[in-house]
């Protein structure tokens, strides 16, 4: 039992290593397993490249066996069959099969054969050769068909404007709000295609979509448009703010976390304050004695109109100067985020207060002398 | 060459790396919006907003905003030319001196000017400017030139052939010229604060070395106007 069941989710984790047949010059030779790297991870087309690889019949068997190896992994780990989900497969894996290897795609795994196997299109021609569709000779048929869709529902607007315009009728332009949806990008409509295609070809189909939506009357093609592009979630609610917290005295305080280059700092932000700020023990005066750091320091405050009513306490290492006093202007504006509104936090965002500078210093490259600076050039 | 080193930081900092190695290229995605650091800006009811703000405001809502940078911040005492200014004016890194130099600058001037003030008489009081700010920004305006030179190769020669400048060159030429210009024509024992607010006040009341310098450049574009065609080839 416990082995068969370790046979099946051998085969159903799909992961087998390729014997290349000139590896093998001697007796070996005879020997070849076949085996399926997981493409999925590897994020290649392989939709229209060649033969197919995988039959249907293939594909369905698979299934089967994943779903079998499934309700055994679940009995093994003395869970419900029913209701076990991919996290708690993963979870198993990851438990049964320990792993060292750094690269997570190298990893045991056990996936649902759709995901691992990428979608193949079926052969494209008959029995006699015949191919089905109508553009097969142009290479590229999903594309061109597609081409040729967004354009006739472009005249179909212009048909339905003219008529408007022959009827006197306004032409009605309720704004499309751009700003909250973004087009497909190039992969995922080459994964929605299964067809490989080139920049050129992408940005063609970009340009044809954005004509469609420029024109006045394009609400009535809007199912179709919709197909092509995704909503953009606003940023503001990916990010969670910590409530309150009361000392105690029963002031108000807040921590909050922010770095910048190698400087980590954390920052505690209490209410009913006067206004001073402790670095490392020492005040901010003694600690930054250059002007500019200390208008860093209370940038969050001032802009949000709050000098004299907080009292910070602050540490931080490592990093230099400027540094240090970046990291704690991050710190100090998460932590307020909990004392104001949300319309302000949005507003810090905004101003650029409440992101994480991403900018560290460049490597220094061989054959050059620092990271953009090139050795001195010599003619001879 | 080598691509930008992201093995360690990068997958914590998420930095972008670009596909194609490229020259100028910053850690932030190209989505990133730049940050807007003015307070009244964000107090305008939404009434008053027009239809570009409100567009603007919808995209802001959905891009990322890139961090402020150390030298912006929102206090009334921050100017963005002066910190332009300034940074032109840093040797090897050093921002201490180069702003130390130039609030010692502003203060000459402020200093300069209130002497004027106190010695004129009641009724040409208020024609004196005492704002260094006010000196400082109409003294640049005043140096920036108009039109350019830039060379031309046609038929083996290489022209000089007047053309428009963008803003940023105006600026960029009007803080270089100063700058230049306090730097090697002074004699070796004055110092620079004092020299910068020299020509300041000079070129605030179009006087000076870098006004001149400004209308010989306008004069050779003057001279070249028979080659302006060459900007179209």
């Amino acid at each position: 039992m416990g082995g068969r069941s370790c046979a099946v989710m051998a085969a159903a984790a799909g992961r087998v290593f390729r014997l290349c047949r000139r590896w093998g010059a001697g007796p070996r030779a005879q020997m070849l397993r076949l085996i399926y790297t997981t493409t999925a991870v590897q994020r290649k087309n392989v939709g229209a490249s060649g033969p197919e690889k995988y039959t249907e019949a293939f594909i369905k068997k698979q299934i089967e066996e994943f779903n079998l190896g499934k309700r055994h992994l679940a009995n093994m780990m003395g869970e419900d069959p029913e209701t076990f989900t991919q996290e708690d497969i993963d979870r198993a894996i990851a438990y049964l099969f320990p792993s060292g290897l750094f690269d997570e795609q190298a990893r045991p795994m056990m996936k649902h054969p759709r995901e691992i196997f990428p979608e193949q299109r079926k052969i494209q021609w008959g029995e006699d050769g015949r191919p089905f569709h109508f553009l097969f000779y142009t290479g590229k048929q999903s594309y061109y068909s597609l081409m040729h869709e967004t354009y006739e529902k472009l005249l179909n607007v212009e048909k339905y404007q003219d008529q408007l315009i022959a009827q006197d009728l306004p032409l009605q332009k309720e704004k499309r709000n751009l700003a909250g949806s973004r087009w497909l990008t190039k992969i995922e409509l080459e994964e929605m295609l299964l067809e490989k295609l080139s920049d050129d070809d992408y940005s063609r189909f970009i340009q044809l979509l954005q004509k469609l939506t420029d024109l006045p009357c394009s609400d009535i093609e809007e199912k179709y448009i919709q197909k092509f592009s995704k909503e953009l979630p606003v940023q503001m609610q990916k990010v969670v703010i910590e409530p309150l917290q009361y000392d105690e005295q029963g002031v108000a305080f807040s921590t909050g976390e922010g770095r910048r280059k190698t400087a980590r700092a954390t920052a505690v932000v209490y209410d009913n304050g006067t206004g001073k700020m402790t670095v490392n023990g020492k005040d901010i005066l003694h600690y930054f004695p250059v002007l500019q750091d200390r208008e860093q320091l209370l940038f969050p405050f001032q802009f949000l109109g709050r000098i004299g009513k907080h009292d910070a306490v602050c540490t931080v290492s490592g990093g230099g100067r400027s540094a240090q006093a970046g990291a704690i202007r991050l710190a100090c504006a998460k932590a307020l985020r909990s004392f104001v509104t949300e319309k302000e936090v949005e507003f810090m965002r905004q101003a650029g207060l409440l992101t994480v500078d991403p900018r560290v210093k460049e490597r220094k490259k061989p054959g050059q002398e620092g990271a953009r600076r090139k050795f001195t050039w010599k003619k001879r | 060459m080598a691509a930008p080193s992201v093995a360690g930081l990068g997958r914590r900092l998420r930095a972008w790396v670009p596909r194609l190695m490229q020259v100028r290229w910053s850690r932030y995605n190209p989505s990133y919006l730049e940050p807007e650091v003015n307070k009244e800006l964000y107090q305008k009811p939404l009434e008053e907003l027009t239809e570009e703000e409100k567009e603007q405001m919808d995209l802001k809502a959905v891009r990322p905003i890139k961090a402020a940078p150390p030298t912006l911040s929102s206090s009334v005492f921050s100017d963005p030319m002066i910190s332009k200014f300034t940074n032109m004016m840093m040797r090897d890194g050093n921002k201490v001196l180069a702003r130390s130099l130039m609030t010692q600058t502003l203060e000459a001037i402020k200093r300069k000017q209130l002497e004027k003030y106190h010695k004129a008489p009641e009724n040409e009081k208020e024609t004196i400017e005492c704002n260094p700010h006010v000196i400082f920004h109409q003294a640049l305006k005043n140096c920036q030139p108009i039109i350019g030179l830039s060379n031309i190769t046609k038929g083996g020669k290489t022209y000089q052939v007047p053309v428009p400048l963008k803003d940023n060159r105006k600026r960029f030429l009007a803080m270089k010229w100063l700058i230049t210009e306090c730097r090697e024509n002074k004699h070796r024992r004055t110092l620079m604060p004092e020299k910068l607010s020299q020509e300041l006040l000079l070129a605030f009341k179009n006087e000076g070395p870098v006004i001149k310098r400004k209308h010989a450049l306008h004069k050779m574009a003057e001279a070249n106007r028979a080659y302006a065609h060459f900007r179209w080839q």
